[in-house]
């Protein structure tokens, strides 16, 4: 009991974030509810992002009704490769990335062989709403598969890894990379058994990485030396979070951000609600950091002016 | 700017919080006050039922009966009163407390009743009437050398003056010389004017009292006598042989004073016999007498109390939510319970609540273990998400209405408790908890039925408790409180306890 009230303290003294505290005093202050929708349906997402130049997959197609689902073919005419995924999904749910279709089977990045009929099953599942918030009729969108860049291939098991920028009023905030492992099965989430690694906002080099909240420095399954972690194109990783600002009007949101080999940085989903397992992967409070940018950072900014201001300080 | 906004929520909230707790306590004060209601569900009123039968042989042609009764001001409330003889012209004298029946042209024996129900209440016992001052009596020169004896022995007594004369008197009683003063051989009543002559010489008026004590199933003639006097500006009764000083616990004074118990002109042979029954009634049955009886009736109409029986019953089962509502809030934003929807967990509590609670466990236990066999085998169909919930749904019915047949046929509560879990959440939980295994293993799906159940069994044990059940009843304004507390919560911007151990790596050093 004693041991907990020192562990309070010193929680506080340190500045962390807890939830009670991120939903009434963060997002209920800087978030206006209205906004949600924005990024909580991602076709609109995509839109609002290429009006303002931030590099997203490009859209393929949407499916909007069950009788469109039979001209998945047709829309995909051209592409070997696509990825089908529910507009109003969250945590991967209903992601379907196929890497081959050759006309008759498709071939799923997780490894699968699917028939047409699966597939066509998927896309109804999708517009039924079970993958989606609230289990609501949802559209399922198509878009182009991400080229991943190489150069972190030796960091992440079979998955994909993902750039996680906090951007708070309009700065990016706190920044972790998510790697996959083979227990967490492809998937980058934390709390399935992903690596957390802090990234120091200033160089995308890495702070500390975590395990289940447990401080690792080699990858459990590839034994790459985490530290040596450097994200390249950084610049342009903040600049998406900061231009992620302009575009939602969001006081606090999260963007995660993948690394094409050909275009770069891009931006595959804004989150309203960004958790705060970031805090444990950097080893910082986040409170301390809102706090330190409430008080000392400039209004009025431009986002370049912001990254530079982040970058600079 | 803005955390001056947040502050006042907090301040008005608070502000709002104890408002609400005054006015909550000023409410309770109230209740349990004027309307006798306690904090106990199993606290009960004794309601005394005391029959007077009076029987005598009609020998005039007109005949009168008197009946001292007790007076609207003891210590007991009078829940009704009734009077049954047969040809009797029936007059009820509240002023003088007596019930008076006028006959004509009875003949033999005659039998007449009153009936009294009572209920003792909190208020004291008020005998208001002053007595006129005494003048000291004149007495022979034997007498008066007596009564100076009796006073100067008195002296060595303890007590009042009262009580010193009683003693006296009880103790003095085999002493020869006294004999003049009290035979060896007497009647509590010759005792007790004894007594009120010996009073009387010190000017101190006093009168006799017949009192019945109230005791299950208690038969008798003659009630018990006590002395009743006026010292220190108010009326007091003593008891004759140990000479304490009050009515005993369950005493009621039928009469006081000159006036006889009971009268009978007309008549002769005529005996009194009093039984005495016991009932009990919950307060708050009696509230409404109770009310009425205080001058606070007209807030009594205006609260649930007075409604109709069903729609009480359904306003107590919903008052209790509040409470376990408050319970969720707590366990997840205090605590930091994650849990199947958020109201779920309640759903079931209220499930457990008519089931019972182990029975109800095992059985749900059953139930989510057969959905999830039965919705994983059916998950390889690929169904479309309305009709595969929809399936469950009936999946879920069908599993109800088996178990209840089976549970009837074995003649165990066990198994048949079934037909009492919402459909619905329970087909909800199993639908929930096969895409969580599906997505995050079985690990995640286990910790969170786990805990779902664990806040239903907490909050179970909160609305299962009789007490809590009953006070949440009986003093409703609580809920207002509770509803504030929620709000107040609802600006928490504490870690959560689970936080704690979440948090704990950023700060503990290894
Ligand atoms: N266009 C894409 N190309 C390749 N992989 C993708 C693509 N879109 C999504 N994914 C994979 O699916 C995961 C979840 O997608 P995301 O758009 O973040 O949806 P969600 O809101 O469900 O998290 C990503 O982390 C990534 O691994
Ligand atoms: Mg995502």
């Amino acid at each position: 009991m004693l041991n907990w009230f020192k562990t309070v303290k010193a929680l506080k003294e340190k500045g962390v974030l807890g939830m009670n505290d991120r939903n009434y005093s963060v997002i209920a202050k800087y978030n206006d509810r209205s906004l949600y929708t924005l990024v909580d349906d991602k076709v609109k997402t995509k839109q609002l992002a290429n009006n303002i130049n931030i590099s997203t997959p490009k859209m393929i197609g949407i499916i909007e009704h069950q009788y469109e689902v039979k001209n998945l073919v047709k829309i995909v005419e051209g592409y070997k490769t696509f990825v089908i995924k529910p507009a109003h999904g969250s945590g991967g749910k209903g992601v379907l990335v196929i890497k081959d279709f050759d006309g008759e089977k498709f071939y799923s990045a997780s490894g699968e062989v699917l028939t047409f009929k699966q597939v066509y099953q998927h896309v109804s599942n999708t517009l039924s709403g079970l993958f989606s918030l609230g289990g609501r009729y949802d559209v399922a969108l198509i878009e182009e598969t991400v080229n991943f860049s190489d150069v972190f291939k030796n960091f992440s098991y079979h998955g994909i890894p993902d750039v996680r920028v906090i951007v708070y009023k309009g700065f990016p905030a706190m920044v972790m990379m998510r790697l996959a492992t083979k227990e967490s099965d492809g998937k980058a989430n934390l709390h399935q058994g992903g690596v957390g690694v802090g990234l120091d906002v200033k160089t995308g080099e890495t702070l500390k990485a975590v395990l289940h909240n447990k401080p690792v420095t080699i990858h459990p399954d590839t034994g790459a030396n985490l530290m040596d972690l450097k994200v390249p194109f950084w610049r342009e990783h903040l600049l998406i979070g900061a231009l992620a600002y302009d575009m939602t009007g969001l006081g606090y949101l999260g963007a995660d951000i993948v690394l094409d080999k050909n275009r770069g940085p891009m931006m595959l989903e804004i989150n309203a609600r960004p958790g705060l397992a970031i805090q444990i992967a950097n080893g910082l409070g986040l409170k301390t950091r809102l706090e330190e940018i409430d008080k000392h950072y400039p209004l009025g900014l431009s986002a370049e002016e912001r990254v530079d201001f982040v970058l600079n300080n | 700017m803005k955390l001056a906004q947040i502050f006042s929520v907090r301040k008005s909230l608070t502000y709002l919080l104890i408002l609400s707790m005054i006015y909550a306590a000023h409410s309770i004060y109230f209740k349990v006050k004027y309307w006798g209601f306690s904090f106990s569900p199993k606290e009960v009123t004794d309601i005394w039922t005391v029959d007077a039968k009076i029987s005598f042989d009609a020998v005039d042609d007109k005949t009168r009966v008197i009946l001292s009764v007790p007076s609207q001001n003891s210590r007991f409330n009078i829940l009704s009163e009734e009077v049954v003889a047969n040809g009797y012209r029936i007059t009820q004298d509240r002023e003088k407390n007596r019930v008076v029946f006028d006959g004509k042209g009875k003949k033999g024996r005659q039998n007449m009743y009153y009936r009294l129900s009572l209920y003792k209440d909190a208020k004291p016992n008020v005998v208001r009437d002053v007595p006129q001052k005494l003048e000291r009596p004149i007495l022979e020169e034997e007498e008066k050398m007596q009564m100076t004896k009796i006073w100067e022995l008195a002296q060595l007594q303890e007590g009042d003056k009262v009580q010193k004369a009683i003693k006296v008197v009880n103790q003095e009683m085999a002493n020869p010389s006294m004999s003049l003063v009290l035979p060896l051989k007497h009647t509590a009543k010759e005792f007790a004017e004894k007594l009120i002559q010996i009073l009387a010489y010190k000017r101190i008026p006093a009168r006799i009292a017949r009192a019945v004590k109230l005791e299950e199933g208690k038969k008798t003639e003659k009630p018990g006598i006590m002395i009743e006097a006026y010292v220190d500006d108010s009326w007091k009764l003593y008891d004759l042989n140990t000479a304490k000083i009050g009515l005993p616990n369950n005493w009621i004074v039928f009469q006081r004073g000159g006036v006889s118990l009971l009268d009978v002109r007309g008549g002769e042979n005529s005996k009194v016999m009093f039984s005495v029954l016991k009932s009990v009634a919950t307060p708050m049955k009696m509230a409404e007498h109770r009310a009425k009886s205080n001058q606070a009736l007209s807030q009594y109409k205006y609260s649930i109390y007075t409604l109709p029986v069903l729609e009480q019953n359904t306003l107590k089962w919903l008052m209790i939510f509040p409470l376990a509502i408050l319970v969720v809030v707590i366990l997840r934003n205090v605590i930091g319970v994650t849990t199947m929807g958020t109201f779920t967990p309640m759903l079931l509590a209220m499930s457990l609540v008519k089931t019972g609670f182990v029975e109800g466990l095992i059985c749900f236990s059953i139930m989510i273990f057969l959905g999830l066999v039965m919705r994983a085998v059916v998950a390889k169909l690929n169904l479309l998400l309305v009709p595969r919930i929809s399936f469950v749904v009936i999946f879920v019915i069908l599993l109800i209405q088996l178990l209840t047949i089976v549970g009837y046929r074995l003649d165990s509560g066990l198994v048949s408790s079934a037909i009492f879990f919402p459909i619905i959440i329970t087909a909800w939980i199993i639908e929930r908890a096969s895409i969580t295994w599906e997505e995050e293993g079985a690990r995640n799906t286990i910790k969170e039925i786990l805990n779902t159940l664990l806040t239903a069994v907490v909050t179970y044990f909160v609305i299962s408790n009789e007490t809590v059940r009953h006070v949440m009843f009986a003093f409703n304004e609580l809920n207002v409180v509770i509803m504030f507390i929620v709000m107040l919560l609802g600006t928490y911007t504490g870690y959560r306890l689970t936080e704690i151990t979440r948090f704990a790596p950023l700060v503990n050093k290894d």
